[in-house]
């Protein structure tokens, strides 16, 4: 009988249980979409924060000082490295723990090169679009086009190992290309200190910096004008962190972090925080050692953090806003009915199933309306990924019961108290219609 | 009673009546409200907090002395007045000189700075101790330097500065502010004169002082400014012809001239003591960056070691404002004439224009999102508030009432609600915002006044809107059936 009647309501005031379902169904909507976003705006935001460029750089052990302090002047100082990382063993950084984390990189090898005019030039050898295929299977493109996302390339195009144009094209800075009257598509000599080799000029960037002074071009012109085969002076990597909490800063301010922490120490590594991504690189880079970037790290981890909380306090205001609506249209529509519950009263009936009866009702529409609401608020989180970040917003599992516990509690909360009200009310009054 | 007043009250006396069901409409209008005022709010914030948060990446704009133009502080100080004061987070001035170490003879970049302002510029330095004092002979030291020579925190270290004698034309390394000074025997008495001296960017004489106290009477004339003017903006070194046409007491006069000129000849020659000061480190300085391998000194000590005054290489500005303004300053700077180049740093203000701009759009959309949701959660409460009273419409229809009276006293009890609810969300949200704006930002927000009006007619549109719906439904049907309960 209960059944019975539970499915007349739906059936019968179809228009009202429906406003109820759609104003549940929006709710859910708005719960499900923020809840979503929320939860994926710090990968997201990490992934545009890219634009500042690497928060890595990887350097060898001991000569790093040397090149550094002596190459200020910009002389030929580069006689001045005696120790490098080897490039053969580069592809292992997308091998390392965190190897998803890490979005790009690539390595560098700077020497000096002699022009035609006598004048002196830094030549950076770089990757520029390098393909790699990591032991994950993941295929991976590494190299400055991604890492410089700022520079202009105001004429020409940019070098790129897919196209083929690397293996004896330079890319010029634009200061130096105004400086030398270069053109995309010139020729030039580059003599180095262990060979000369014609180079034509792809490209001339603005790079709006120190680079716009320097030649860049690929890795191994780089080290077949100096001869060092093999040899790459630094790596430049962006990697997607974790900010820094108490942990980070106890393990950064340690000379080894396995014994500093302890118990600890599985958590640290296994935690996407700079220093630990640092310490995984230095593992698998013979003789190097990885520092953070702190002008880019920090900053990052300012940035996100702020966001997060942002997103969580919006996402906050409009699940009360959701609560409220929806409590109250549960509200509003329980006293509508307080003729038929009058009417049910008087011909008998018990407050329980009275209650059972109305809540059934009304629950029943919320699951529909939720069920709706859920996929509905997917399509708005799928709608902000895609035009503000160009990418979707992935689904995340454990907003499917903060949603239906919500939706539960706020349908219940709404409408429990109403029923209990026009319960009290006596019948005779409510039939004759006065209040 | 007249008619509006009859109105009046029967809007009041429903509203009140029906407490219960009315504060529900209420309530709902309210929350649209709040989160209407709430979000605009803080989406007319989000751009200038955020972009306050970006700052943190370090400067974005540099000033640089123009061709063949030296930069002071003047200068530098005037560049900077083109540019609106409260853009100007901070401005550090750079001079950048290499110094030797007595320690091991190595030779290191040093930087001579306003550390005060470098927290504002480089929020990011890391520095393990504390920030030197101006004045007190403190060096602040980059890691891989510390590392390299194994400095610890309150180690002395002796610093020299070496005049960068090796490039050839000496008069090339004299600077402006540079200072000379120096002693000669005046043939007058046997004894020493003293003076002190600095040049202008030409290397010509700028300031004189002669301490002449061991000369008598027309000698210690000499001490005069009135002696002591005649030798601004002279080249050196001073020739014969110089002192002759000189006033003043001859042989003092022949003694200053010895002095400046050696002085001048000698300058870099200076014995290193002379360019050597004792340091105590008092920070180290974590960057990750090529910083580490600098040592920063306040601008006061480097000027006390190298004896020159008011040089900048680079003044580093952290400046709030989108890509456009930056343009507009950069464009006056360097077209003011005053031989300074402002730059901007690519890498810093092409990333934060692309991120901030998305940024921005999210807050956006999430905005529009909610709101829609919300207002319309808000019509659909309203519309069952109003169908519920079906029965009164038409009880009041069939007392003889007109669609139009009915109407506009529905409308009317609707856009009382909305007002009412309207200036409780308004207040409601601005609350919020600023909640969200101390708790994420750590400062408050301006409140937009016009959100108010804003607030209040929206609130009252759609709370009329969404009667609108339900009363021409209850009008259109005949008075009987809604009575009989149909």
């Amino acid at each position: 009988m209960i059944l019975r009647m539970i499915r007349g309501a739906l059936f019968r005031q179809k228009s009202k249980m429906l406003l109820i379902a759609v104003t549940i169904a929006l709710g859910a909507s708005l719960a499900t979409g923020m809840l979503n976003v929320m939860y994926d705006v710090g990968d997201k935001v990490n992934q545009e924060l890219k634009a500042y460029g690497a928060n890595i750089t990887v350097k060898p052990k001991d000569s790093s000082l040397l090149q550094d302090i002596y190459n200020v002047q910009g002389e030929d100082n580069t006689a001045l490295q005696t120790s490098y990382l080897r490039e053969d063993e580069l592809p292992k950084i997308k091998n390392i723990f965190w190897a998803f984390n890490i979005v790009e990189f690539s390595p560098f090898l700077e020497s000096s090169v002699t022009l035609p005019d006598g004048g002196n030039v830094k030549l950076v050898g770089t990757w520029f679009n390098h393909y790699l295929l990591a032991d994950s299977g993941e295929e991976f493109y590494a190299g400055v086009k991604n890492l410089r996302s700022w520079w202009d390339v105001t004429a020409g195009e940019w070098l790129d190992e897919a196209a083929g144009n690397t293996e004896n094209g330079v890319m010029a800075g634009a200061a130096l290309a105004e400086k030398e009257g270069w053109q995309p598509g010139d020729t030039v000599t580059l003599q180095g200190a262990a060979g000369s080799q014609q180079a034509v000029i792809a490209g001339i960037f603005d790079a709006g910096g120190d680079e716009d002074e320097y030649l860049f071009g690929s890795l191994d012109l780089s080290q077949a004008l100096s001869g060092r085969d093999n040899c790459v002076a630094s790596i430049e990597v962006s990697a997607i962190t974790t900010p820094d909490n108490d942990l980070a800063r106890r393990a950064a301010q340690a000379r080894n972090p396995r014994l500093a922490l302890g118990a600890d120490y599985d958590i640290w590594y296994c935690t996407a925080y700079v220093g630990a991504i640092c310490y995984q690189i230095q593992e698998a880079i013979g003789n190097s050692t990885a520092s953070a970037v702190r002008q880019v790290a920090e900053s990052e981890g300012n940035i996100l953090n702020k966001t997060e909380l942002l997103m969580i306090l919006i996402t906050g205001l409009s699940l009360v806003g959701a609560a409220l609506g929806i409590s109250n249209l549960v509200t509003a529509s329980v006293m509508e009915r307080a003729q038929e519950i009058g009417l049910l009263k008087a011909i008998g009936a018990h407050d329980g199933p009275i209650t059972a009866t109305v809540m059934a009702e009304i629950l029943i529409t919320a699951l529909v309306g939720s069920v709706a609401g859920y996929f509905i608020g997917f399509g708005f989180a799928q709608l902000i990924g895609q035009s503000v970040f160009g990418s979707a917003i992935e689904m995340k599992a454990q907003v499917i019961p903060i949603v239906a516990a919500l939706i539960a509690l706020v349908t219940i909360a709404g409408s429990l108290p109403a029923i209990r009200m026009v319960l009290r009310l006596r019948p005779a009054e409510v039939l004759h219609g006065g209040h | 009673m007249t008619k509006r007043r009859m109105f009046l009250r029967m809007i009041t006396a429903s509203l009140l009546r029906r407490r219960s069901r009315m504060l529900i409409a209420l309530l709902s209008i309210a929350v649209g409200a709040t989160i209407l005022s709430g979000l605009v709010t803080i989406y007319y914030d989000v751009p200038r907090q955020m972009g306050a948060q970006f700052r943190k990446y370090g400067a974005n704009m540099l000033l640089m002395p123009g061709d063949g133009e030296v930069l002071t502080a003047d200068k530098a100080e005037a560049a900077l007045s083109l540019i609106p004061e409260e853009s100007v987070l901070g401005a550090t001035p750079y001079r950048y000189v290499r110094l030797d170490m007595a320690l091991n003879q190595q030779s290191f970049t040093a930087a001579g700075t306003d550390f005060e302002q470098v927290q504002e510029t480089s929020p990011y330095f890391g520095v393990e101790g504390r920030y030197p004092v101006p004045g007190q002979r403190e060096v602040l030291v980059g890691k891989e330097v510390a590392q390299s020579l194994n400095l610890r925190l309150n180690r002395q270290i002796d610093l020299t500065y070496q005049l960068a004698a090796a490039e050839g034309d000496a008069a090339k390394d004299w600077v402006p502010g540079a200072s000379l000074s120096g002693a000669a025997i005046s043939e007058f008495n046997n004894q020493p004169v003293f003076i002190q001296a600095t040049l202008d960017e030409q290397g010509n004489i700028a300031s004189l002082t002669v301490d002449a106290s061991t000369q008598t009477d027309i000698g210690q004339q000499c001490e005069q400014e009135s002696y002591t003017r005649q030798f601004i903006g002279k080249a050196l070194p001073l020739s014969d012809a110089d002192v002759d046409t000189l006033t003043g007491a001859t042989m003092t006069s022949q003694a200053v001239r010895e002095a400046l000129n050696t002085a001048r000849q000698e300058g870099q020659a200076l014995s290193a003591e002379e360019y050597t000061k004792t340091f105590t480190v008092v920070g180290i300085l974590q960057t990750g960056g090529e910083e580490e391998t600098y040592l920063f000194l306040s601008q006061e000590d480097l000027e006390a070691v190298t004896r020159e005054a008011g040089r900048l290489d680079v003044v580093e500005l952290s400046v709030t404002g989108d890509a456009e303004q930056l343009d507009e300053y950069v464009k006056a700077i360097s077209e003011s004439g005053l031989g300074v180049t402002a730059r901007l740093v690519k890498r810093v203000t092409k990333s934060e224009a692309s991120v901030l701009t998305k940024l921005q759009s999210l807050v956006f959309l999430v905005t529009a999102v909610v709101l829609i949701l919300t207002m319309i959660c808000v019509s659909t409460t309203m519309m069952a508030v109003v169908s519920e009273r079906r029965r009164e419409i038409g009880l009041r229809k069939a007392l003889g009432a007109s669609d139009g009276s009915i109407r506009a006293e529905f409308l009317g009890e609707g856009m009382f609600l909305g007002l009412l609810g309207g200036v409780l969300g308004a207040i409601l949200g601005f609350v919020f915002a600023q909640v969200v704006s101390v708790n994420v930002f750590g400062s408050s927000i301006l409140f937009q006044w016009l959100l108010l009006p804003i607030t209040v007619a929206v609130c009252m549109l759609i709370a009329a809107l969404s009667c609108l719906l339900p009363i021409k439904r209850a009008i259109a049907i005949d008075p009987a059936l809604v009575l009989k309960g149909e």
